[in-house]
């Protein structure tokens, strides 16, 4: 269909943008208002007249921020790379060679990617504990592989069977292994869809909650996600610094969804895959 | 095999000789074991795992049933802690002549079952080990403290030890002895040296199905699930239908689409907590003038208003995501069909029933079925938004076991609850499969 856009159609385009990116820009506004203005009538102005960085100073100063980024990027790095690896393995294997029961495999890498985390977490919590690796790196990247792994098994096919069969057989032809037909002639065509599924897998394990609230409860192991929510005190909730910590977590996020939005775009929609 | 008909682009390898085709299916089990492994250990079992520990009454803060046996169990560790000092304690008074002859009864009969316990060889092995350390003021061991006894054994030891309990009670009721209350403490204490199996069946079950914080709990899952995915649905229809064009500003678009999609849940329900807020709230200001809440206060701290915020929330979240991907479905529908059917004289409502729909079935299933899933088991943005509140009307299933397990470590009951989420997951999933046939599959293995 492609039917011409009018000028009602990007009126409403503006006004849709806005109404998605309106919390964003909210709590950018406010998280360079100062604490009084945050309360009392001045609370509902976009604008104000005494703009401050107090707020994202206090961020990294107060609260051990930094520390809660550093954990994230190293359990979500980790996470992403041995996944990635392993699900390529798998994802080759049942995209593109001839053995038995490729579809009871893919069916349980499908009904594994629906489990509730709940599910699973008493054992895995109980487990990790009696080895003492409650409050590790550890102790987050081995359950998050139940949330990434098939999640990039089911990617990673999708795009395995994109690549053109003769390429392979014409490899094979000409005595290549199959070893050596992966690394050299599969995996340079495959960059792209590696890239996209590993895009995905580290925005999951970076954004995952459950796991990290009750895994690692330790201020020194915490990732931001968790951080970030146990800002908030018994009685009171910094409010100015939430703003500013969630500008700090947003601000990447959007530099990235918009350098690759193609990419993403095409991992979510390929096998249809669930966030 | 049925994969012959889901893959389409499968090599053809007629001329090759069936060697070949030996180790092609070799290096794929090789190659597919790591992930499977992985998905067996850190998927499945924990699953498995779940519903064994639903069958125990297990609690993490009561050393005496943080673990699952299915047998009696002798606690070495208090045994000892007081045995030895009771018969010191008897010894004691023996000398001193004080009831020497009961006492010297009640000795022997300690000692008697004393000799019964070390008969056990793990029990012997570790008893001088754990004197040991017991003396130097050492932790014991969880796999040291514990031997494994028959339910006979326990039995007897825990009748003789109450038959003990009670005549020492009445000797020093007598007031006979010097160190009577000490004595009497001791052997109070050796009352719980057995412990109990805590199997318990289907006892969790049971009660959670006639707990009706569990019925809530369902209900307010399946409630928040519904009307959340319905109206992401409508909604995402409508943005893919109309963004379904050529424009200029698809990137920018398509960024801010994702952006709510790609921000942690976690951050997301606090920035709502924030635009919510009774008293200083943007979004619930905006509400109130539109009059759309009564007051600015009834977002967060009444029953409807909270489950109407969650579900807001969660709509702004991902819509975008679901208008993604019937977006992708739309495009796939050729132009051609649409210009046939305006040529037989359909109008745009017509086509949009006769042709979008139809074409459009399986994504819309496909992407009902992860969204309904997800719903389902939400639980970062109302612990983070509501926290189940207020007066658990916002409670969903997944809080509610989140909360018995890690606040009331109540590991079994929690389990059980985890378990039902399990299977309602499954029949939802079973629902939607049996919808799309075995498109789910095919759609994975497409172009």
């Amino acid at each position: 269909m492609n039917k011409k856009a009018g000028p009602l159609f990007y009126v409403f385009l503006v006004l849709f943008v806005f109404v998605v990116m309106f919390p964003f820009l909210w709590m950018l506004a406010s998280s360079i208002k100062p604490l009084s203005e945050l309360f009392g009538e001045k609370a509902f102005s976009p604008f104000t007249s005494n703009p401050t960085l107090q707020n994202y100073v206090s961020v990294f100063v107060d609260y051990p921020f930094m520390r809660y980024l550093w954990n994230s990027f190293v359990v979500a790095g980790i996470t992403t790379v041995y996944t990635v690896l392993v699900a390529s393995f798998a994802a080759y294997a049942i995209a593109r060679l001839n053995f038995r029961g490729k579809p009871i495999i893919l069916g349980v890498v499908l009904s594994v990617s629906m489990f509730p985390q709940i599910a699973t977490i008493s054992p895995i919590y109980i487990f990790l504990k009696n080895l003492g690796l409650t409050n590790s790196y550890l102790g987050l990247i081995i359950p998050y592989t139940t949330i990434t792994l098939p999640l990039s098994i089911w990617i990673l096919v999708t795009f395995f069977r994109k690549i053109p069969f003769d390429l392979e057989e014409a490899a094979r032809i000409d005595g290549a292994s199959l070893w050596q037909t992966y690394w050299k002639v599969i995996m340079p065509l495959a960059v792209p869809g590696i890239f996209t599924t590993a895009i995905l897998v580290f925005i999951a394990a970076w954004n995952e909650f459950l796991f990290a609230l009750t895994i690692n409860t330790a201020d020194k192991f915490k990732t931001v996600p968790v951080g970030i929510a146990l800002f908030q005190g018994q009685f009171t909730i910094p409010w100015g610094e939430i703003s500013a910590a969630t500008v700090v977590v947003t601000v990447p996020l959007v530099i990235m969804v918009l350098i690759f939005q193609r990419r993403i775009v095409s991992g979510l929609t390929s096998g249809s895959v669930k966030e | 095999m049925p994969q012959t008909d889901i893959d389409p682009h499968k090599p053809i390898k007629v001329d090759k000789k069936t060697k070949k085709k030996k180790s092609d299916a070799k290096v794929g089990y090789l190659l597919v074991a790591p992930a499977l492994l992985l998905i067996l250990a850190i998927s499945i079992w924990p699953v498995i795992q779940s519903f064994y520990f639903s069958l125990f009454d297990l609690r993490l803060n009561d050393p005496t049933k943080s673990s699952v046996h299915l047998d009696y169990q002798l606690d070495m560790d208090r045994y000892l802690q007081n045995y030895p000092f009771l018969i010191g304690a008897i010894d004691s008074e023996i000398n001193k002549g004080n009831a020497a002859g009961d006492l010297g009864e009640i000795k022997a009969t300690l000692e008697e079952l004393d000799g019964r316990i070390q008969e056990k060889p793990k029990a012997a092995e570790n008893y001088d080990l754990i004197n040991e350390k017991l003396d130097n003021f050492e932790n014991i061991p969880e796999d040291m403290k514990y031997v494994e006894i028959e339910e006979g054994v326990a039995e007897d030891l825990v009748t003789s030890v109450k038959d003990i309990n009670s005549e020492l009670k009445a000797i020093n009721g007598a007031g006979e002895l010097e160190q009577g209350d000490k004595i009497v403490g001791l052997s109070s204490s050796l009352n719980d040296i057995v412990v109990e199996p805590n199997f318990i069946g289907f006892k969790h079950y049971k009660d959670n199905f006639s707990d009706s914080r569990m019925w809530k709990a369902l209900w307010n899952t399946g409630v928040f699930t519904f009307i959340s995915v319905l109206a992401e649905l409508i909604l995402g229809l409508a943005i893919a239908l109309l963004i379904n064009k050529a424009f200029i500003g698809r990137g920018l678009i398509r960024a801010s689409i994702l952006i709510p999609w790609a921000v942690p849940t976690a951050v997301a329900a606090l920035m709502w907590k924030f635009l919510y807020d009774g008293q200083n709230g943007i979004v619930a200001k905006l509400f109130a003038d539109v009059g759309l809440v009564e007051k600015m206060t009834v977002l967060l701290t009444t029953d409807t208003g909270a489950m109407f915020s969650v579900i807001f929330a969660d709509v702004w979240k991902t819509t975008p995501y679901m208008a993604l991907l019937i977006l992708a479905g739309l495009q796939t529908i050729p132009s051609s069909l649409y210009e046939a059917a305006s040529i037989d004289g359909a109008n745009k409502w017509k086509q949009f029933l006769t042709v979008t729909l139809p074409l459009l079935k399986t994504s819309i299933l496909v992407a009902l079925l992860f969204r309904t899933l997800d719903a389902f088991r939400v639980f970062d943005l109302i612990y983070v938004l509501t926290g189940g509140g207020p007066a658990n009307s916002t409670e969903t299933i997944s809080i509610l076991a989140y909360k018995v397990m890690f606040s009331q470590t109540n590991f079994g009951e929690g389990s059980a609850l985890s378990v039902i989420v399990f299977l309602c997951v499954a029949i939802i999933s079973a629902i939607f499969i049996k919808l799309l046939g075995s498109e789910l599959i095919k759609d994975g293995s497409g172009k």
